[in-house]
């Protein structure tokens, strides 16, 4: 029998972390001597950089699959649906229409694959995310560091090196860059803001907030909260967790959709890099656990984490003279969040 | 009205023992039937059978037709029987922890706004919360129950989620048989005398009742039939009005004539040890306020309806699980259970989940005889640097565990043999040699003979027995089956709801037995 | 070694190898000098093998947060290089200073550890993880003092990459080196691998070592009989770290370079893949175990480089080694004992 204790702790986790990280950040910012309007810019911008990234953490938590660092998959998904019509030198709304068509349908397939895998394994998920994410990454380079001009056709020649196999590590995507960015760009003073793609991350957050109040959602729910019993109440866990799965995965890719298109830069071998470490912890941030996880949290997350993450380079500048321990600064506290959540998280279990 | 479930010669084995035997039994609309019966009697197997756990698939499934509302039932998955309009309320609860009540309730039937349902489709409309949760809230009424519905269910006392369960399944408009397991065992009279009523009220509306109790007076106060079940097979059916309490209890145990092995004792000799207001959280093995004293040379058994507590006596004893309350052992007070400590003080505990708890089963045999005594006392370790390096005296050991083979006739290729590649009775017998190298003054054995064959059974009875005799140590052996017991112990004593119910003899009338175990005081002849 | 049984993962494996092997000679390398080399490369990772044992076996799964030891290890060749201890004596004190710093920082590991029972992997991995930028603060900020350690120019602290040409470099590669023809075995360098070996084997004879076998295998069991469960594991994730610490010194000496800041980031999926090629399921892990996997993998590495140089392009070593290291761990994870390390 469990009592109120650990409930009541985990409701001042909730606000602690968001508290901590508000403190570092405001701390940071003194030290950084960057000015309030460049930062808020830069946090707009990762706002709708990373925002559905984050978002597509949510389900998987909330299904009790943990944070699901799979989603760089998805991500790597998106990338390789953009290849490929780039390869094919498709411009324009027709390729724009591609790319989204090829990256969800992509990324729905090997959502199913995963959702499969991680079934075998309920509750180690997280561990196995980790390591698909690695292996993924591993046959992604295979594909477009060597498959390139070995198998697979290129008909695009800009795209590869000079040796005729293999992706260059950038690629330009100025037909696609800011495209949609600047649609809507509201200014207030100095501070831009582009409504439009602010307006669509809110519009996926208002989407995943209603589909997790219905009776699908409240199915996700039931099976976070214990799969045997959730199988007794007559819902088919095995199969759920698939489809969250799946949801979390193609949410993923059109999140790095957007991430690229914002960038304008494809950096084809390390775009993707750390999508799921820098998310997870822009959500854990926002007061999110491994075993639960709220529209919330996501939003604010992005802006605590990534507030953090623009000034702290600058700060270590401007204390130790030495931009690196600024970086390493805000790696740790990527890692070091999770690390954190999963202790404290798993500890609370029991 | 007609019959809602009618089962024809159901018969289940799980891996070749017999679960359930050519089990005939029906319950009509508006019915209440009780099920009746010790356990291992079958009744939990015909729940899984009913409500289609995958259990009953990967072992095989079972034989014999069970006819649902005139059409033959297969059901594949509990999925598909909830469809079909069965609802089954779990001993242990089928309530998801992190959702509210209402949430619980209504699961899989929320109320939902219809122009969403409109635009999307029932599954992805959206939840109506305010209707969704007064449909709940009604519901609770009708049981008469009131509390917030938005309360989460991991917050709730055992009493108000046994309602909630129960409301779940009568919410539903589609429901046409109900199984209800052991329903009011976790309830206060009162609570249970609500439920009862309600109940009722139920099967007035035409509602199937399956209501499996171990309270033989509620059975008969509500029940229109009774069937009582034993070893796996129907013994008796009771009409309404013929139902009395004693004859269900005489049922349950049966006659057996079984000749006491142990030559009877009067023990009145020193307290070994006593519990006082003893409490051990072991989850669904709960004891509270236990009050025992076990007397020192005596064999004690320890009996009771699995759930009622007799298993975590022992546990509770090395630390396992969290203990309130006394314990004196030789009129010392133990201050904090420690395993280690209480092993060195002549106390030791075998599991009762062998395969779980009591064996390392890719160790040798050897290696499992000597483990406890190498680790806790530094038996068979060389003399040099013992605390730290105790490197074994291979010889020593060699010696000893030899000599414990033959003594006990423990059946292996050699010492070196896998622990996990011997019989059940075999690895049995090395537990309990384990358990003599420490040589306690005080032995805990729970579940002596489970998982074991027949001839072994004996074999593993009549070791307790000379143990007991020999070497004078004090037995508790907590089992579920009540023949063995009466044929070793001194003493039985009956555990109800995790306390002494009833300190009961060998000699002692079956119908005494049976309606302890039932908890029922009873009057007998 | 009772009942050792081949599975699929290490059938594709000798496959592969041969495969390779057979390349290695149509395409006319030299196979002795590659013999050579694959026994230096053997005991120059085996002993990070080696150190995952202690943790598999005691249940606490597969030591993700191998970092933790290896960077302990670091800072112990740091401190000797500092001091610009040389030859032998040199590496035995970064041996010392190593297992010093590795014991402290497996305890407070363990600590963690010890909260997180069930899910060791996960919670390892991000303790690993977060042990990189926080010791990068280490590397740029202690005051060592050795010219030939930091940023020669500009920047501060610690270079990434410091010669040990000067100290210790190959002194366990070269000690006793037997030479028959073209033939080398280092013979110095195997004997203190099979040291560390023998250490191990005794300690699993031991009192602690055998109540470590015990709680690995059934941990109620161990508690039933009366063992600390907390300070045996602690015993084993303390141990598993400090044999982290050992085996990048060993790593370092042949190598000739210590690799600090994001270098160890990564060093604990090939130590896994290995135990794991050599057959462990990851629960008890016998010694033999971690030495075949430690030798078949690291011979794959060794002769992927020359082949892929050959015949395809130079960054497909790199990218083979990690398909097959990852690709070896997901199996491992997939298809263990149903009866893992979760209780």
């Amino acid at each position: 029998m469990r009592n109120k204790e650990p409930a009541d702790k985990l409701f001042k986790l909730e606000h602690l972390v968001p508290t901590v990280f508000l403190i570092l950040s405001f701390v940071a910012w003194q030290f950084s001597g960057l000015s309030g309007t460049f930062v808020i810019n830069q946090v707009i911008t990762r706002f709708i950089r990373d925002g559905l990234l984050v978002l597509s953490l949510i389900i998987p938590v909330v299904a009790g699959m943990g944070l699901n660092f799979a989603i760089i998959v998805g991500a790597m998904t998106a990338q390789t649906a953009l290849l490929f019509v780039i390869n094919y030198q498709l411009e324009g709304a027709r390729g724009i229409l591609l790319v989204l068509f090829l990256g969800i349908l992509l990324s729905a397939l090997v959502g199913f694959v995963i959702g499969h895998i991680l079934n075998r394994v309920k509750g180690k998920e997280m561990i196995v995310t980790i390591i698909i994410g690695f292996l993924a990454n591993s046959l992604y380079q295979l594909i477009f560091l060597v498959g390139f001009g070995t198998f697979i056709p290129v008909v695009n020649k800009e795209i590869i090196l000079s040796r005729g196999i293999g992706v260059r590590n950038a690629v330009d995507l100025g037909m696609y860059r800011n495209t949609i960015d600047k649609l809507w760009l509201l200014k207030i003073g100095d501070i831009e803001i582009p409504l439009f793609m602010i307006l669509v991350v809110l519009l996926f957050a208002g989407m995943l907030y209603y589909l997790l109040h219905t009776r699908f959602g409240q199915q996700v729910k039931a099976v976070g909260s214990g799969n045997e019993k959730a199988e007794i109440a007559g819902i088919n866990v095995n199969l759920l967790r698939i489809k969250v799965i799946i949801l979390s995965t193609v949410l993923a890719a059109l999140g790095q959709l957007v991430y690229l298109q914002n960038i304008g830069m494809f950096d084809v071998y390390t775009a993707h890099m750390n999508a799921d470490i820098i998310s997870c912890a822009a959500l854990l941030a926002g007061g999110a656990s491994i075993k639960s996880a709220k529209i919330r949290h996501a939003i604010i997350g992005i802006f605590l984490f990534h507030t953090l993450f623009i000034v702290s380079p600058q700060a270590g500048q401007n204390l130790f003279h030495n931009a690196a321990l600024g970086e390493y600064f805000r790696s740790f506290v990527a890692y070091g969040t999770i690390a954190f959540a999963l202790i404290i998280n798993i500890k609370h279990e029991k | 009205m007609g019959n809602i479930l009618e089962i024809k010669n159901l018969s289940k084995s799980y891996n070749g023992i017999p679960a359930l035997t050519k089990v005939n039994l029906s319950v009509k609309a508006g019915e209440i039937h009780g099920i009746v019966g010790a356990n291992g009697s079958g009744k939990s197997t015909l729940m899984n059978i009913l409500f289609g756990n995958p259990i009953i698939r990967e072992t095989g499934g079972y034989q014999g037709k069970i006819a649902y509302a005139g059409k033959s039932l297969q059901a594949k998955s509990c999925a598909e029987v909830i469809r079909m309009g069965m609802g089954m309320v779990h001993q242990e609860f089928a309530l998801l922890p992190d959702l509210t009540i209402g949430e619980n309730i209504k699961l899989g039937r929320e109320e939902t706004y219809q122009f969403t349902d409109r635009l999307f489709g029932k599954k992805l409309s959206f939840i109506d919360r305010k209707r969704n949760d007064t449909s709940a809230a009604r519901v609770l009424k009708k049981l008469g129950i009131d509390v917030d519905v938005g309360v989460k269910i991991i917050n709730l006392s055992t009493n108000t989620r046994q309602f909630v369960e129960i409301a779940r399944e009568i919410a539903r408009t589609d429901l046409k048989l109900l199984l209800l397991d052991e329903p009011t065992a976790v309830l206060s009279k009162d609570d249970a005398s609500n439920l009862i009523e309600a109940l009722l009220g139920l099967a007035k509306d035409g509602l199937g009742i399956l209501f499996i109790s171990h309270r033989l007076e509620e059975v008969q106060q509500i029940c229109d039939r009774v069937t009582v079940f034993r070893d796996g097979a129907v013994v008796s059916q009771y009409h309404k009005g013929e139902i009395s309490v004693n004859n269900l209890a005489r049922d349950m145990i049966g006659h057996t004539v079984q000749l006491a092995n142990a030559t009877k004792r009067a023990m009145k000799t020193r307290p070994a040890i006593r519990f006082q207001q003893f409490s051990v959280a072991m989850p669904g093995e709960e004891i509270k306020d236990l009050d025992l004293t076990v007397f020192a040379g005596e064999i004690l058994g320890l009996t009771g309806l699995s759930g009622h507590g007799k298993l975590a006596l022992g546990y509770g004893l090395m630390g396992m699980y969290p203990v309130a309350g006394e314990v004196i052992y030789e009129n010392k007070k133990i201050d904090t259970l420690l395993a280690k400590t209480n092993i060195l003080k002549g106390m030791y505990v075998l599991p009762d989940d062998r395969q779980a708890l009591g064996i390392l089963p890719e160790h040798s045999v050897a290696e499992n005889i000597i483990f406890t005594g190498n680790q806790v006392k530094d038996m068979f370790s060389r003399n040099f640097g013992r605390s730290f390096l105790g490197f074994i005296d291979q010889k020593k050991a060699h010696r000893y565990v030899d000599q414990v083979v033959q003594d006990f006739s423990i059946k292996c290729s050699s010492p070196k043999q896998k622990l996990k590649e011997l019989s059940g009775g075999n690895q049995q017998k090395v537990c309990l040699a384990r358990a003599l190298t420490v040589n306690p003054q005080l032995l805990f054995v729970a579940e002596p003979t489970r998982g074991i064959d027949i001839s072994a059974k004996e074999k593993i009875l009549n070791l307790l027995i000379d143990i007991n005799r020999t070497k004078h140590t004090t037995l508790v052996i907590a089992s579920s089956e009540l023949d063995e017991l009466k044929r070793v112990c001194d003493r039985i004593a009956v555990m109800v709801n995790g306390s002494i119910f009833k300190i009961l003899f060998p000699d002692s009338p079956d119908l005494e037995f049976g309606l302890a175990l039932a908890g029922e005081e009873g009057t007998y002849a | 070694m009772r009942n050792y049984k081949i599975k699929p993962p290490q059938i594709i494996i000798l496959i592969f190898l041969m495969i390779l092997v057979l390349l290695a000679y149509v395409l006319q390398m030299d196979l002795v000098i590659l013999f050579n080399e694959s026994l230096t490369k053997l005991v120059m990772n085996g002993v990070l093998v080696l150190a995952l044992i202690p943790m598999l076996n005691v249940g606490a799964g597969m030591n993700f947060g191998l970092p933790v030891g290896i960077v302990g290890g670091l800072v112990g060749l740091c401190i000797a290089v500092n001091f610009r201890l040389t030859g032998f004596f040199g590496f035995f004190m970064s041996l010392f200073f190593s297992l010093v710093i590795c014991a402290i920082l497996g305890w407070i590991y363990g600590r963690l550890l010890n909260r997180v029972k069930g899910r060791e992997e996960i919670a390892g991995t991000f303790i690993g993880f977060s042990m990189i930028p926080l010791m990068n603060y280490f590397w740029t900020l202690a005051p060592f003092q050795n010219r030939q350690m930091l940023y020669p120019i500009g920047g501060q602290g610690l270079r990434p990459k410091i010669s040990l040409e000067p100290y210790f470099y190959n002194v366990l590669d070269n000690f006793c080196l037997l030479k028959i023809g073209a033939l080398e075995i280092p013979l110095g360098l195997l004997a203190f691998y099979a040291l560390i070996c023998l250490f191990l084997y005794l300690f699993f004879r031991t009192k602690s070592g055998r109540a470590t076998l015990a709680t690995g295998e059934n941990e109620a069991f161990a508690r039933l009989s009366g063992i600390d469960i907390g300070r045996i594991r602690l015993l084993a994730i303390v141990l598993s770290t400090m044999l982290a610490g050992i085996g990048i010194c060993v790593y370092a000496q042949s190598y000739g370079f210590i690799q600090l800041y994001d270098e160890p980031l990564s060093m604990a999926f090939p130590a896994i893949s290995a135990v794991l090629i050599g057959g462990s399921t990851g629960r008890r892990t016998w010694i033999f175990e971690a030495v075949l996997g430690a030798y078949l993998l690291q011979t794959i590495y060794l002769l992927t480089v020359p082949i892929a140089n050959e015949i395809l392009i130079p960054e497909v070593t790199e990218i083979l080694r990690t398909f097959i290291t990852y690709s070896i761990i997901l199996y491992a994870l997939l298809y263990r004992d149903k009866r893992g390390i979760s209780h």
